[in-house]
């Protein structure tokens, strides 16, 4: 690079290099001695100062504004050829070793001469140079400087921005005020305020003057609300007051009451003791409290032998908590956990936590009505009716006092008093062993509870009519909350005459099964014409049964079919027998009894086993007492049903085995005839004479 | 009131478990049976409802029932075109079947047994009506008087009475166009008896007294006789062994063998014979003495069949007997299903 730049220097330098040449020898002729830096600005060909050197120096410089620096690299590149061509024509003229010194000498004085030129150029190049320097470097300073300025500007701009922004964003407090609709207001408020002939066009204004009404209104709001809160109070002062009289007044009847009493008792009108029994009513929970009121009523009204009253603490009544308590087994673990703290009782096991839950499910209400049923042969039934406040349901517990004749001792029938048994089926299907409230279900499943049926020795028994009794249906209206005193009212009557019926016709079945027992069918004087005289066949022994032994006998299917026997019966055995021959009768007394006539089932041992599935004779006979039972009947003493059908079962079956043998063969048997019948096989069926004239003493055919 | 309700109902329950069924009739239509129980009802069930396929519970049930003795029970029916004759304990009665299915039932006449003695008032167990004579048909009672008695049925009155037989008459069937009549009797005989003339008996087979069908064991009476259509044989049993009587000759012929049963119903049907009686079953047999087949039933004790031969299209056989159920075979082999003879 350096070299061209060199050759091309040169090359400017031989541009002008034939002027220079003369000025130089012009010059050069004159002043020769001068020194080397006087003749560079002699060949420069402008003025010469020869006044001092610094402003030689200085020319010099001037000097380069003036000169083009392209006329100045043209010069230096004529010079550098005159230097190459001189050193070129030496070298040619020492290789043609031709002795031309003086030519030698005189091309190298020209080359020598042209250094001299290339010096100066050399020089204004530097000059040049740092010149250009200088003016880059003000350049360079005047930007700075407007940068800075720019910037200035520019924060300037940006903080003015901010501000503006800030007043913009500036919140007046009457914006969070709600003011009336602007129609409102140019409605509702005076003139004076409003100025709408201002604010209309002009919106602050508006503004302000809405303000102005708000106030204004508010104002007056204030006063009334401070008038209002002097009455109230005013009042209360007076109701106050008043409630004091009234406390006062308390005492003052209560000694007049206790002042009466003594009148009360001269005169023999117990009011003041209904009167305690009727607040205490109060207290009870309100199915048994319809229960009582209903019981009181009924009894006031038609029945004397009826005795209504409520037992239990009083006190703990007041106090009792009726709200359901809260079941729930996340209750019993906080509570587990508080008993954790204590620690006292920390292992606690799951038998006493489910042993809580019970007694909670189970719980009574502490009062309890108890209705006496007296009867006119002196039996009173007692009646003790419970409200479980959980379960809501009524229980009743039975008692049975018996009068001084009743029979009451019998084997097979120890049962039929138990509290458990003697009110079963009262009604239809009512066996209370269940709970009558369905929703019950589903709680004691919840609380992993077993079935009602296995608390009912605890709580007594939940018949459907002791719920009737308290004013609860569960299947016609399911609020269980709100007892209806119709329901109530509706079957007391019935219900107590149903209990009653029920006592008599028990004592009279157990009279009649201790007699069974001792083998003796006692027929009363009433029905004595419906049999012969003379019944050869025997009760030879009365037992108990059970319904599984019932069902598991091959003839009883039938009846079982016929869905005529259910498992809440009561099963007996009666086996009666004449000579061999053997009669097992099993015999079905509902609890109904006597409104349902007990069932028999027959087979009969003699020489082979008959039962009604391959006799039909045997069917007649069950026919006879299931079947044809109403001419057993007086309706006045119904209950005298059974021992009846058992007599008619042994006259059947002396008629049966009579006929049999008659039919079979005259020959001489163990059976006698002694009844009499005109024909022995009468129709299709070869059927028996089972029918007894009791006019004249024969056997007919029904 | 609620409990007699409860009464009645188990009532009701034990009459139903404790109904029997002696007699069953077809319409002259072949389209309704009339069945008659021990209470003195006539039922009238629907055929057409029962063999549909849409039958439901309630086309088992009768459409209707009516009383039709007051006295008890009904021991026997017979058809004619236009009559339906009921009989057994009280009189006998005739019943237009329009009437009946109508609904409306009504009573055409009504004939009293002559009465013998005052105690009882003779039931007729057995009734046949002999259409075979244009000029005038008549109807043959088998009586609890022991006797067999024969009406005019134009008439209503009372033709001939044939007594001879010591104990009452099971059953009653006719013979030479009603000109000879065949009564099989509780005291162990048969008779044949001239229909036209009182008298005695023209014959009487004791089959208790021959060795290979008597039973001693069940007693010597025989509760039903049936001739077959060429009138050469006769069939009867009850104690006794069920036996096939050649009649020219009066001898025994063929007996069907029945163990511990008594038969209380026998007919000829077709080539085959089918009788039943104390048994839970229907024997259908061959003429020669073989079992053709044995049906299960209902009824423990059955005492009649009945085959509707008066339609093609409700051919049926019924099986009636000590159950309220009467049972109907479609095909002969097996039941199909049940009426439920219920008082309602």
């Amino acid at each position: 690079m350096e070299r061209n730049l060199a050759s091309t220097n040169s090359v400017m330098a031989t541009k002008d290099d034939k002027k220079r040449k003369r000025t130089i020898r012009s010059e050069s002729s004159t002043d020769m001695g001068i020194a080397g830096i006087e003749i560079k600005k002699i060949k420069s060909g402008e003025t010469i100062r020869k006044d001092s050197r610094t402003s030689l120096f200085y020319t010099e410089e001037e000097e380069v504004d003036t000169r083009d620096p392209k006329n100045d690299l043209e010069l230096f590149r004529t010079a550098c050829n005159e230097v190459e061509n001189a050193a070129r024509k030496i070298h040619d003229l020492k290789k043609k070793k031709m002795h031309a010194t003086s030519e030698i000498e005189s091309s190298r004085v020209q080359a020598s001469l042209q250094f001299v030129i290339l010096k100066k150029l050399n020089r204004l190049a530097h000059i040049r140079c740092k010149k250009v320097r200088e003016k880059t470097n003000e350049a360079k300073q005047d930007i700075e400087h407007q940068h800075l300025q720019l910037q200035n500007m520019l924060y300037e701009t940006m903080h003015l921005e901010k501000e503006i922004t800030k007043c913009l964003e500036f919140k007046s407090k009457d914006e969070e005020i709600e003011l009336v609709p602007e129609s409102d207001f140019y409605r509702d408020a005076p003139e004076a305020i409003s100025r709408p002939e201002k604010t209309k066009s002009d919106e602050h204004q508006r503004t302000l003057a809405r303000l102005d009404w708000e106030l204004e209104q508010r104002m007056q709001l204030f006063l009334k609300l401070k008038d209002a809160q002097g009455k109230r109070e005013n009042i209360e002062k007076d109701i106050k007051t008043k409630e004091e009289y009234l406390n006062n007044l308390h005492p003052k009847l209560d000694s007049i009451l206790s002042a009466t009493k003594p009148v009360q008792d001269y005169l023999e009108m117990p009011f003041e003791r209904i009167r305690e029994q009727h607040q205490v009513a109060g207290h009870l929970p309100h199915p048994l409290y319809v229960l009582f009121m209903q019981a009181s009523a009924y009894k006031q009204a038609c029945d004397k032998y009826l005795n209504v009253t409520i037992e239990g603490d009083i006190d703990t009544a007041k106090s009792f908590d009726m709200s359901t308590p809260d079941l729930d087994e996340d209750s019993d673990s906080e509570q587990e956990e508080q008993e954790k703290a204590s620690s006292k009782r920390r292992r606690k096991t799951t038998d006493i936590r489910k042993l809580e839950r019970k007694d909670k499910v189970l719980r009574k209400h502490p009062l309890s009505v108890l209705l006496e049923v007296k009867t006119k042969d002196g039996n009173k039934l007692c009646l003790t009716f419970y409200y479980l406040v959980a379960l809501h349901i009524i229980t009743v517990s039975i008692k049975l006092e018996t009068g001084q004749d009743a029979v009451t001792s019998s084997v097979s029938g120890e049962d039929l008093l138990s509290p458990d048994s003697i009110l079963c089926d009262l009604y239809a299907g009512d066996h209370g062993n269940t709970t009558p409230n369905p929703a019950n279900h589903y709680e004691l499943n919840r609380l992993g509870l077993r079935e009602f049926g296995q608390y009912i020795v605890q709580v007594g028994l939940p018949y459907l009519w002791a719920q009737w009794l308290g004013g609860l249906d569960f299947l016609a209206d399911r609020n269980l909350q709100r007892p209806q005193s119709a329901v109530s009212a509706g079957h007391m009557q019935k219900t107590i005459k149903e209990l009653r019926k029920r006592v008599s016709s028990r004592l009279s079945l157990l009279r009649q099964l201790s007699s069974l027992e001792r083998n003796a069918v006692s027929v009363i004087s009433q029905y004595q014409s419906l049999f012969p005289t003379k019944i050869v066949s025997q009760l030879t022994s009365w037992k108990r049964s059970t319904y599984n032994d019932f069902c598991s006998l091959s003839h009883t299917k039938t009846v079982m079919d016929a869905d005529l026997v259910s498992e809440n019966d009561m099963y007996f055995v009666m086996v009666a027998s004449r000579g061999t021959a053997r009669l097992t009768s099993q015999v079905v007394i509902a609890h109904d009894y006597p409104a349902v006539a007990p069932l028999f089932v027959v087979s009969v041992k003699w020489r082979t086993e008959r039962t009604a599935v391959n006799d039909y004779h045997i069917r007649k006979m069950e026919e006879e007492v299931n079947v044809h039972y109403n001419e057993l009947i007086i309706p006045q003493s119904r209950d005298q049903i059974l021992s009846n059908q058992i007599q008619r079962l042994l006259m059947c079956f002396d008629i049966y085995l009579e006929t049999e043998v008659e039919n079979i063969n005259n020959g001489v048997s163990e059976i006698a005839k002694e009844k009499v019948f005109p024909r022995c096989s009468r129709g299709p069926n070869r059927n028996k004479p089972f029918r007894y004239c009791s006019e004249v003493g024969i056997f007919t055919h029904r | 009131m609620k409990l007699n309700e409860i009464q009645d109902r188990t009532l009701a329950t034990r009459k139903l478990l404790h109904t029997t069924v002696f007699a069953q009739c077809f319409s002259p239509c072949g389209r309704y049976i009339a069945a008659a129980n021990n209470y003195g009802n006539i039922a009238i069930f629907s055929l057409s409802a029962v063999l549909s396929p849409e039958a439901t519970d309630d086309s088992f049930k009768p459409i209707y029932t009516f009383v039709a003795s007051e006295e008890g029970a009904i021991f026997c029916l017979a058809s004619t075109d236009i009559l339906l004759i009921s009989a057994g304990a009280g009189n006998i009665h005739a019943w237009k079947w329009a009437d009946i299915l109508n609904k409306a039932p009504k009573q055409v006449w009504a004939w009293a047994v002559p009465k013998k003695n005052q105690f009882t008032i003779p039931e007729v167990n057995s009734i046949v009506v002999d259409q075979q004579e244009e000029s005038s048909s008549r109807l043959f009672a088998g009586c609890g008087d022991n006797d067999v008695h024969v009406w005019d049925m134009e008439a209503g009155q009372q033709l001939v009475s044939l007594s001879g037989h010591e104990d009452y008459i099971h059953c009653v069937a006719t013979k030479n166009k009603g000109r000879e009549c065949v009564s099989a009797s509780e005291d162990g005989t048969i008779r044949i008896w001239d229909s036209r003339t009182e008298g005695e008996a023209v014959h009487i087979i004791e089959p208790y007294k021959q060795e290979i069908c008597a039973r001693p064991e069940f007693g010597k009476w025989l509760g039903c006789v049936a001739m077959d259509p060429s009138e050469d044989w006769l069939v009867c049993g009850g104690g006794p062994q069920l036996s096939l009587w050649h009649l020219r000759s009066i001898n025994p012929t063929t007996t069907f063998d029945t163990p511990g049963a008594t038969q209380k119903h026998v007919m000829f049907y077709e080539d085959a014979m089918i009788s039943a009686g104390s048994k839970p079953l229907v024997h259908h047999w061959y003429i020669n003495g073989d079992l053709k087949s044995e049906v299960p039933c209902t009824p423990t004790s059955v005492f009649n069949v009945s085959i509707n031969t008066n339609s093609d299209t409700h051919k049926v056989l019924c099986v009636a007997g000590n159950s309220a159920k009467i049972d109907v075979c479609t095909n002969f082999g097996y039941r199909a299903s049940s009426l439920i003879f219920t008082q309602d």
